[in-house]
């Protein structure tokens, strides 16, 4: 058996470090924490119990004596039609925050938006959203965000905000003074006709397009290739073969959600598939792209060009083109050259570089692969990230020089995430009018004039067009909250335009969107038609594009050879990004997919970094003037650290102020493109140290075989490769007990480890769903994280080069739980459908089940998390508990909880079923997690029912349970996971060395 | 042993047996009251541009004061103190509260000169002075903010349960001092048998905490289900609309009271002054705050549509007759025990309804005549998260 290890500290000293003693010791700590320091220490005397006893009885007596509150039922004056108290509506709507564009449906119970659920109909998105986008809903019941306008940091009403501002607008105007409308990329047509209208009144407008996490290279390296300043879309379902440089595809990289979704239908082995992509990422951190390929190999950054200047050679020379000047690389290329021959047309090689040199290089392999018009689509390109590096930097000399008189930040904060950000915010001094459009507080709308407070997303119009034909359309589910006006709106105002954002957009609809189909005559007809689906796709003949012409690499590229010294590699995290969302607790508390760490960043530094180094985990070190403390990840290239864009942050909002450190300063500029990774760094130990919050060494399986792989041509030979010992356990499966047999239903779910990529949005999609709160980082360290789905993470082989394997793991609802026979109040029990349900106000709080539970899946609530100051978030005021689902019971203090398969959700739909007098249909309950899996990993069903998928795929010859040798009889069952390796290379590599 | 010790022993004991009484009576007393919901409101007072004497004002309204031989006695109509029974005459409250920002030419009109036919009626023999209508005003714009006299509370339970107390101590006295019955025995049974009595009282007082069975709220409007349900044969779901297909019954918007009440502005027997709230609602745009009388506790997911919609339940298995109440009242205590011993018992549409389809087995069950029917619970009816989760 191979061995699978979870932290360096258990590959080196067994399970039982001193660690986990430590953490025995503060735990017990923490629990004497709970109670007022000194009342463990003193003797009870006959006086204080007498004392207690006297409040108990008057406590008792004036609780008992309050009158139980009159409830009203108010209802509707007039009741709108599409409204029915009690059930659910959606609205088709669209979430773009200038990082990520998704398709949605928001759900909303008596008018409060609730969750956010993936519309099918998108062909982008197609039902799948990321944990961002689950998480969006959150910020909308932020107590942060401004509430009025303001002058100079001094509340204020619209009237007079407006008069001021086109006044002083004016005035500038008239002068012939510049206007700078500061962005991030919007890719929303109504908006840009807004701007062009706000233009048309001050012709002096220049607008500026500006992304943090900027493809500056990549646009660059296009319009030189193809002519068009664009970012191709993807096709990853359609590349067999995917070679990726430190691109985060998965994760962070252009379009995390539908990248996935291709990526996986390809991975996905069902109904006896035996073919599948492979997948080799280079990379210098280890990202959860990399955690999901079949090889991985650490590289530095600067490694990445070399390796792929030698690629192209290799290539170049046999189609007899020109050749760059590149050292050899230290990686054997050969083979994989070899194989993307074979793939010519069906593969795809894509790099994360911001560097137009290492795009261009890309392009023309690609080019020479054939893969234009197969898997990169240039005719449909991504309208995600336009932004130029360049242009900031001459906003910032223009502003030095005294040029600009007056910047409009409409979602962008560049005194944030700018890299010379002292120096932007001493050319704003030059500046006379400075307005911020900021929807709440932020490092820019600190210094800003005016502020005038953009609606949250969620109340608004707005429309976008992430990919050329593809639009979808924005509504408000919610009025205004606050007293706050549409971004648009307030351009509109000002540009004197007379009409509100909402007439302006239908009537761009009706005007220019209209024309692009004719399937319906009406313009009026087609806004509804279109407002009711949230998409309009323009239907293209033919799907195929076109490959250009001829593409040139300009001028001889030399590559350098990679650097000795240590990089520094700056990355965005699947939670926070680039930190626009840093204020969601839901977010801050989201493990991170590799390094299971929540609310801070981290320096990654690799285990042969730290031996050599001397450092520890939580070790603080300097770095480039930053202290951050130090975490030993295991698949940190040599030679290279790494650090989390998007903490760091303040005058954000108190769950995200002072959360790490800002590393945005690090950013540099290299030929006039920003770099994320950073040469000759050093790092300096401190002394000090700085505990982090890491979820990885909670839920430890004991080293019991729960993941299990094997490759594709094991698994090609025999599908059942790598469960061996599943059969044996099926054999060895008796019981002295009759079997329990389920009529009617019998839920289970079933989850593909090919498939599932550890994003993290099914946990956020839990989390919103089943009202989970969230419990800070000290309690997090006490290991009491809340969340009721989470994702193991495992590694194998070698710590500096190891494998990785993911495995969502949620309440088994085994058949015969070992939890339900120790509850000594029966709170937790069976249902007739196989759900293992408790009942919160049965549950005494024993934790004799969280005991026995071989899964660790119950969670106990330790504290009261709503209404309790301790636990300042989203429960902790009116506002923010608007959020929470009315169909889901807010746990108490002391009780047990855990999934419960989204029992709401499942009673919801048979009622559905009765109601129209009709069985259940295949896939139409879906759990929270399952319904936003972006990979489709997950599937859930009847198991009763022998056509559903989810018995497909319990009869599948991977399918196995977790710790199926207890006779637990799971209702989860997992497919083991095939890596498209060869065989030697899953049983051979993996190894006992460490056993 | 020592004598004073025993006696000291037995004092302890009757001294805390004692205490334990009296510290058990004030819970109880208020278990007992709990049970009453009340609503607390505040007003402020309205400076008035008049000023009649209160007492004049309130002896006219109970008829004390002389005003002639025929002349009709307000508060015989109009009542004074919270009552359980429909009265469809406007309280002395509420016609406080309905003129108290209103002028006295005003009042002096709606009662001097009526619309409405009983009105005329009875208020034909009415004569007052522009004094007296002056006092009458003035008394009830007090009304207005002292609301109608609070009903007596009602203390049999409390009663009881003292006479219970009173009884164990005479019964310890006697046994202890002055030894007037010979027979211990007889002390023993007295006194377990009271402490078996006030064990019953108070767990069946702390049993019905937090339910509220017959619980019955004067409402905003006195709406009558019995002339609306029953005399004009409406039917309820004409009103509640989605009691069918939404989770909730739901209560009627005001627009749908309107349907009707734009026609209907004046009822036989009630007259105008409760329709015209509707109206006032709706003009003013101001909803009804109605008094919600069946509460479930929040840890319980109940359904209308699961139980009407699809099982076709009648509304007064759960509701009781309310086409005979004038006032709304929660007839059943809403318990789990009596969810569940419905749904122990009741059968399922499982013929009728295809999506009982997939329950092979016992549909096998039922071709093969081993079972007659198939209750709720044999569809798992009475599992723990069919309703808590």
């Amino acid at each position: 058996m191979k061995k699978y290890w979870k932290s360096p500290e258990e590959l080196s000293y067994g399970v039982n470090t001193s660690q986990e003693d430590k953490f025995e010791l503060d735990h017990k700590n923490a629990v004497i924490d709970l109670f007022e320091k000194d009342i463990p220490e003193k003797a009870t005397s006959r006086r204080s119990f007498l004392k207690l006893m006297g409040f108990s009885i008057s406590a008792a007596t004036v609780v008992a004596s309050c009158k139980r509150p009159v409830q009203k039922a108010i209802p509707y004056l007039i009741k709108p039609e599409e409204i029915t108290p009690g059930n659910a509506s959606y609205y088709a709507s669209t979430y773009y925050d200038g990082t990520e564009y998704g398709s949605i449906l928001v759900k909303t119970r008596d008018g409060r938006p609730i969750k956010i659920e993936g519309n099918e109909l998108s062909r982008i998105s197609a039902g799948k959203i990321s944990a961002r986008i689950q998480a969006s809903v959150l910020s909308l019941y932020d107590d942060v965000r401004y509430k009025t306008p303001m002058i100079s940091g001094v509340d204020s009403d619209w009237g007079k905000t407006d008069v001021e501002i086109i006044n002083k607008l004016s005035a500038i105007n008239k002068e012939g003074g510049k206007i700078v409308l500061l962005s991030d990329t919007v890719i929303s047509p109504g908006t840009i006709k807004v701007i062009d209208l706000f233009k048309e009144k001050y012709p002096s407008l220049e607008w500026i397009q500006y992304d943090p996490v900027s493809y500056s290279g990549m646009l660059v390296a296009n319009n030189k290739s193809f002519g068009k300043q664009v970012i191709p879309d993807y096709h990853f379902d359609k590349a067999d073969l995917i070679v990726s440089f430190s691109a985060d595809f998965l994760g962070t990289w252009i379009a995390p959600v539908p990248f996935t979704r291709d990526y996986s239908k390809n991975r996905k082995l069902d109904n006896g598939k035996k073919k599948m992509s492979k997948h080799i990422q280079f990379e210098s951190g280890l990202s959860l792209t990399g955690s999901s390929s079949d090889k991985r190999i650490p590289v530095k950054p600067s490694e990445g060009k070399v390796i792929l200047g030698n690629i192209y050679n290799l290539l170049a020379e046999k189609a007899g083109a020109a050749k760059v000047n590149v050292p050899k690389s230290r990686i054997d290329i050969n083979e994989l050259v070899k194989d993307l021959e074979m793939h010519k047309g069906n593969s795809l090689v894509v790099s994360g570089a911001n560097d137009a040199n290492t795009q261009l290089l890309v392009n023309k392999i690609n080019y020479l692969l054939g893969n234009y018009g197969k898997t990169i689509d240039l005719d449909k390109p991504l309208y995600l990230k336009k932004g130029l590096d360049a242009d900031m930097d001459k906003l910032v000399s223009d502003m030095e020089q005294g040029k600009v008189s007056a910047i409009l930040f409409y979602n962008a904060n560049p005194l944030y995430n700018f890299r010379k950000k002292e120096k932007f915010e001493k050319s704003l001094d030059k500046v006379s009018l400075k307005v911020s459009l900021s929807t709440s507080p932020d490092e820019t709308s600190l210094i800003a004039d005016y502020i005038c407070p953009d609606n949250h997303y969620l109340e608004s119009w707005n429309d976008a067009e992430p990919r050329k034909g593809s639009f979808s359309l924005a509504q408000p589910t919610i009025s205004p909250i606050f007293d706050t006006r549409q971004a648009q709106d307030s351009l509109l105002k000002w540009a004197g335009a007379g009409m509100d954002y909402h007439s302006f957009l239908e009537q761009t609809w009706k005007e220019y969107i209209f024309s692009l189909q004719e399937k319906i005559a009406n313009p009026k007809e087609f806004w509804i038609h279109s407002l009711q689906d949230g998409v309009f796709d323009v239907s293209s003949s033919n799907e195929t594009a076109i490959p250009p012409e001829s593409i040139e690499i300009y001028g001889p590229v030399d590559i350098k050879p990679a650097g000795e010294g240590l990089d520094l590699v700056l990355y965005e995290t699947v939670a926070l990004g680039d930190g626009r969302n840093a204020n969601n607790p839901w977010l801050q508390e989201l493990p991170d997919p590799v390094s299971k760490a929540c609310w801070d960043n981290y320096l990654n530094i690799s285990p042969s970094f730290a031996e050599k180094n001397g450092l520890q985990n939580e070790d603080v070190v300097e770095i480039a003037g930053l202290k951050v403390p130090v975490f030993v990840q295991p698949g940190q290239a040599e030679g290279t650290v790494s650090l989390a864009l998007g903490y760091g942050r303040d005058n954000t909002g108190k769950v995200a102020n002072n959360v790490g450190v800002n590393a945005w300063p690090l950013v540099t500029l290299v030929d006039g493109a920003q770099q994320l990774s950073i040469e000759g760094v050093s790092v300096k130990k401190t002394g000090k140290k700085h505990s982090l919050a890491l979820t990885q060494t909670h839920h430890s399986m004991e080293g019991r075989p729960i993941v299990r792989e094997t490759s594709l041509e094991a698994y090609i030979k025999d599908p059942s490769s790598g469960n061996e010992s599943h059969e044996e356990a099926e054999r060895n499966k008796v019981t002295l007990y009759n079997e329990v047999k389920f009529d009617g239903h019998h839920w289970g779910m079933a989850i593909d480890l090919n498939a599932c990529t550890s994003c993290g949005a099914c946990i956020i999609a839990c989390q919103a769903e089943n009202n989970i709160p969230v419990i800070g980082k000290e309690e997090v360290k006490n290991r009491r994280i809340m969340h009721w789905i989470r994702i193991d993470r495992y590694y194998s082989d070698e710590p500096d080069q190891p494998m990785v394997l993911n495995q969502p793991v949620m309440c088994q609802h085994c058949d015969n739980a070992p939890c339900e026979n120790v509850c000594p109040v029966s709170a937790t029990m069976h249902s007739n459908e196989g759900l293992n349900q408790i009942a919160y106000n049965r549950c005494i709080g024993t934790k004799y089940c969280i005991n026995n539970c071989p899964y660790r899946v119950r969670r106990f609530n330790w504290y009261k998390y709503v209404d309790n100051d301790k636990f300042d978030y989203n429960q902790n005021s009116d506002l923010g508990r608007l959020v929470l689902n009315p169909d889901v019971v807010v746990r108490e203090r002391g009780v047990v909880e855990k999934c419960t398969f989204c029992t709401q959700r499942i009673q919801e739909k048979k009622l559905d079923a009765k109601l129209e007098n009709r069985a259940l249909r295949d896939g139409e309950i879906q759990p929270a997690c399952v319904q936003t899996c972006p990979s489709e990993a997950l599937v859930f069903g009847d198991l009763n029912d022998p056509e559903s998928k989810v018995s497909r795929m319990f009869g599948s010859e991977r399918n196995y349970h977790l710790l199926e040798e207890l006779h637990t009889l799971p209702s989860v069952g997992y497919l083991t996971k095939v890596r498209n390796v060869k065989a030697e290379e899953i049983n051979d590599a993996g190894h006992d060395k460490h056993a | 042993m020592n004598n004073s010790f025993v006696v000291q022993f037995w004092k302890r004991i009757l001294l805390g047996a004692l205490l334990f009484m009296l510290l058990m009576a004030i819970p109880v007393a208020i278990f007992v009251s709990v049970s009453e919901n009340t609503r607390d409101e505040e007003k402020a007072v309205v400076k008035k541009d008049y000023a009649g004497d209160i007492k004049k004002g309130q002896r006219i309204f109970f008829g004390q004061a002389d005003l002639g031989e025929n002349a009709p006695v307000c508060s015989s109509c109009h009542n004074t103190v919270e009552i359980d029974s429909l009265n469809w005459y406007p309280s002395s409250y509420e016609i406080g509260s309905k003129f108290e920002n209103k002028g006295l030419t005003e009042f002096k009109k709606a009662v001097l000169s009526p619309s409405t036919p009983t009105m005329k009626k009875v208020h034909a023999t009415l004569t007052l002075t522009d004094q007296d209508v002056t006092d009458v005003k003035t008394y009830l714009d007090q009304v207005a903010v002292d609301g109608l006299t609070p009903k007596k509370p009602v203390i049999k339970n409390t009663l009881l349960l003292i006479l219970l107390t009173i009884i164990i101590i005479i019964a310890m006295v006697d046994l202890f001092f002055t030894w007037k019955v010979k027979f211990k025995v007889i002390h023993l049974v007295v006194i377990l048998l009271a402490i078996a009595g006030q064990v019953k009282i108070v767990s069946h007082a702390a049993i019905a905490l937090g339910r509220s069975q017959d619980y019955s709220p004067d409402q905003p409007i006195k709406f009558s289900h019995k002339v609306h349900a029953d005399q004009n044969k409406i039917d309820c779901l004409y009103c509640h609309t989605t009691a069918e297909y939404g989770k909730n019954a739901g209560i009627p918007s005001v627009n749908l009271c309107m349907n009707c009440h734009i026609l209907v502005a004046e009822g036989k027997i009630s007259g105008k002054y409760e329709i015209d709230k509707v109206k006032a609602a709706y003009i003013n745009k101001k909803p009804i705050e109605w008094i919600r009388v069946h509460n479930l506790p929040d840890h319980v997911y109940f359904n209308h549509s699961q139980h009407v919609g699809a099982g076709k339940l009648d509304c007064t298995e759960c509701h009781g007759e309310v086409e005979e109440m004038h006032i709304i009242k929660q007839v059943e205590d809403l318990s789990m025990g009596w969810c569940i011993d419905c749904h122990r018992t009741r059968e399922v549409n499982f013929n009728e309804n295809r999506y009982y389809g997939d329950y092979k087995q016992l549909h096998k069950d039922m071709k093969s005549g081993k079972i007659k029917k198939v209750t709720v619970e044999d569809i798992g009816g009475t599992d723990c998260a069919k309703c808590h989760y």
